[in-house]
């Protein structure tokens, strides 16, 4: 199974941190508990020996002292009372005194096992057993039962065991804690940043106030953000400025030049030429006032323009104002606009940017292309398409086209600003609706998807006069009036100095 | 820039005081609720800076030709052309034309101005209603289309071509 099948939270590093921790640590407890083990042992097996030498010196001392019959008592004595097992023999082998289940054990340290066949469970006993020759020929056995060991030693494995599982599972559950905190700060910090891609240059992560490593984190990259807004706000700016500094001399230029044609009339070299650029200067003043017409655009500065559009007849219009253009150019126009469907948004710049798509279809496809237009309902949206079957766009740079002045290689030498898409996509934008390159196996197709249950992110005005349109129309108060602001993108006007 | 007044001001005044002047608005403003405010406000035509002299040239000349509200036409005239706007019908010669409605509409725009020359910004602005200059040649296509409905049987050229200006409906000279 590979890393990504697995549940978000257990793949993050603090899990993985959390869980080498845990096994380092199991691995320690294991050796902790194999030592103190080891020395347990010795010292129970100690304590034994100890207690069996320690009770035959005591009866060999009551032999010197009292003699054999005392002996014989005292071991009788003992084998009733305590917990060890005793066996007299004497010189000839047979049993005097004891009750040891060990008939003739070696003489000096030995260890017989013995299966108890009588308590039933078929349970083994293991005896520890120390024999001497006393003074008068008997053989005295002491024997220890090792089961108190054996049974230490089950009763350890066991509690090691348990001690081992638990700590483990506190490990996992500590590691899964750890993830699951780090990972919602992590998302703040990702959900930030996906919303600034979105174009919500303003948004920022939110800080806890508890000044630990993720809050000086957040801060350094808020900072960075801020820094960085700067930068873009500058440069839009310094490019607005330039655009709108220069299209005063420009049309001055514009008109000096159409004055000198006049003038030029009759000379043709001379006309030509001051023809040509004056269409020079059509093209740079209409690429500036495009460029900041997508600048005004992306602001919002037009949403106040918003209303009920019908898009149908929108494209059919310009559709039919195409299709001579087109068919001069030998390519073919295919419609299929499904009737009646309104969106709400601004006329002009919707108009404005369907041209722009025929424009765009027309001028970067061979002669015999057939270009297809259509409009339809797809569930809760509008998808208005325009496709065609020329050489298309490849998969790399199909999102680059709507990027102002980007152009393919192969339509460096074709006329045009660069920026036809680029309206289109701050119009898109506007709208809140979705823009959309694809093969068209072969061809380009581009989709604009208007979401019908979701209303274009509007300023107050264009909110208040669809509501009384609305009112209007149907009587009700508009839909998306209902919607609660915080379910609205929110979307604040970069302020620019046009 | 006007001190204290703006245009827009003085426009609606003189409206209101009944003054029925062609008026034209040559502004900066060139946001579309501007224009429309413009002309809502009582202006006849809205041309926004950068413009083209020849542009405004031929915005006027249209302006000044402009027929008042009280008379109504119902049938354009041009040479052998004729425009039955009640029938919204074209015949030349006595033949009828068959004309899409957009090429009615543009033909109906150029013979209102007959004489007068129509610039391609004015065609788009009056007929299609765009505002904006398409990339494409729209308007030059549109009116060969249209001129090889008029000249079907190899009749003389009406519409003519101001080069670099634009178009102009009159008789063959």
């Amino acid at each position: 199974m590979s890393l990504s099948h697995l549940p978000r939270l257990v793949r993050t590093a603090s899990f993985g941190l959390a869980v080498l921790y845990a096994a380092v640590l199991a691995v320690s407890v294991i050796i902790i508990g194999a030592i103190v083990y080891w020395a347990l042992e010795i010292s129970l097996e100690r304590q034994t020996t100890e207690r069996i030498d320690a009770d035959i010196g005591l009866l060999k001392e009551e032999l010197r002292a009292e003699g054999d019959s005392e002996l014989i008592e005292e071991v009788q004595r003992r084998s009733d009372v305590l917990g060890l097992e005793y066996l007299l023999l004497d010189a000839k082998g047979t049993r005097i005194a004891g009750t040891m289940p060990v008939l003739s054990p070696a003489l000096g340290w030995s260890t017989v096992e013995l299966s108890t066949n009588r308590s039933g469970a078929g349970s083994s006993r293991t005896l520890h057993i120390h024999s001497v020759e006393l003074d008068n020929g008997m053989r005295l056995s002491v024997a220890d039962d090792y089961g108190s060991i054996e049974d230490m030693r089950r009763a350890w494995i066991e509690a090691a065991g348990w001690c081992l599982i638990a700590f483990l599972l506190l490990s996992v559950a500590g590691g899964l804690l750890l993830s699951r905190r780090f990972l919602r700060r992590a998302d703040t910090i990702r959900i930030t940043a996906e919303s600034i891609i979105r174009g919500d240059l303003e948004s920022r992560i939110p800080l806890h106030g508890t000044n630990d490593n993720f809050d000086r984190l957040s801060l350094t990259l808020n900072q960075m953000l801020d820094r960085i807004q700067a930068l873009m706000e500058g440069l839009r700016y310094m490019s607005n400025h330039i655009a709108h500094a220069l299209r005063t001399p420009l049309g001055r230029l514009q008109q000096k030049l159409e004055a000198a044609r006049k003038t030029a009339l009759g000379n043709p070299s001379y006309e030509t030429a001051l023809e040509n650029m004056q269409q020079e200067m059509e093209g740079i003043l209409s690429t500036f006032s495009a460029l900041l017409r997508i600048s005004k655009i992306e602001a919002g500065a037009r949403q106040s323009g918003f209303s009920e559009v019908d898009l149908s007849a929108l494209l059919t219009t310009v559709c039919d104002a195409y299709s001579a253009a087109a068919e001069e150019r030998g390519k073919v126009i295919g419609a299929d606009i499904a009737p009646s469907l309104w969106t709400l948004g601004d006329k002009e710049l919707l108009t404005e940017a369907m041209a722009n798509l025929f424009d765009n279809a027309i001028k970067h496809t061979p002669a015999g292309a057939h270009i297809s237009v259509s409009l339809y309902r797809d569930r809760s949206s509008i998808v208005a398409s325009i496709a065609d079957d020329g050489l298309g766009v490849p998969p790399e740079t199909r999102d680059l086209i709507f990027e102002r002045f980007y152009r393919l290689d192969r339509s460096a030498n074709t006329e045009g600003t660069g920026l036809g898409l680029a309206f289109v996509a701050a119009v898109a934008g506007l709208h809140g609706s979705e823009l959309s390159a694809s093969d068209n196996s072969p061809g380009l197709r581009i989709e604009l998807r208007f979401d019908v249950a979701k209303p274009p992110n509007m300023l107050p005005t264009a909110l208040l006069r669809a509501y009384k349109a609305d009112r209007v129309r149907y009587g009700h108060p508009s839909p998306h009036l209902e919607k609660h602001p915080s379910q609205r993108p929110q979307r604040k006007p970069v302020r620019l100095p046009i | 820039m006007l001190p204290t007044l703006d245009g827009l001001r003085i426009v609606k005044t003189l409206r209101s005081a009944g003054v029925d002047a062609p008026v034209l608005f040559l502004t900066a403003l060139a946001e579309i609720d501007d224009r429309v405010e413009g002309l809502e406000g009582g202006g006849d035509d809205y041309l926004t800076k950068p413009f083209a002299f020849s542009e405004l040239m031929a915005r006027i000349s249209v302006l000044g030709r402009r027929p008042r509200m009280t008379t109504v036409e119902t049938i354009l005239r041009v040479a052998d052309l004729e425009m039955d706007l009640i029938a919204r019908r074209v015949r030349r010669g006595g033949a009828i034309i068959n004309l899409q409605p957009r090429e009615f509409q543009l033909l109906e725009y150029l013979m209102r101005n007959a004489g007068r020359v129509v610039t391609r910004t004015m065609l788009l602005e009056k007929v299609w209603e765009f505002h904006f200059d398409p990339k494409t040649k729209i308007v030059e296509s549109q009116i060969s289309r249209l001129r090889a409905k008029l000249a079907k049987d190899s009749q003389p050229e009406l519409i003519h071509t101001v080069r670099g200006f634009g178009y102009v409906i009159k008789p063959p000279s």
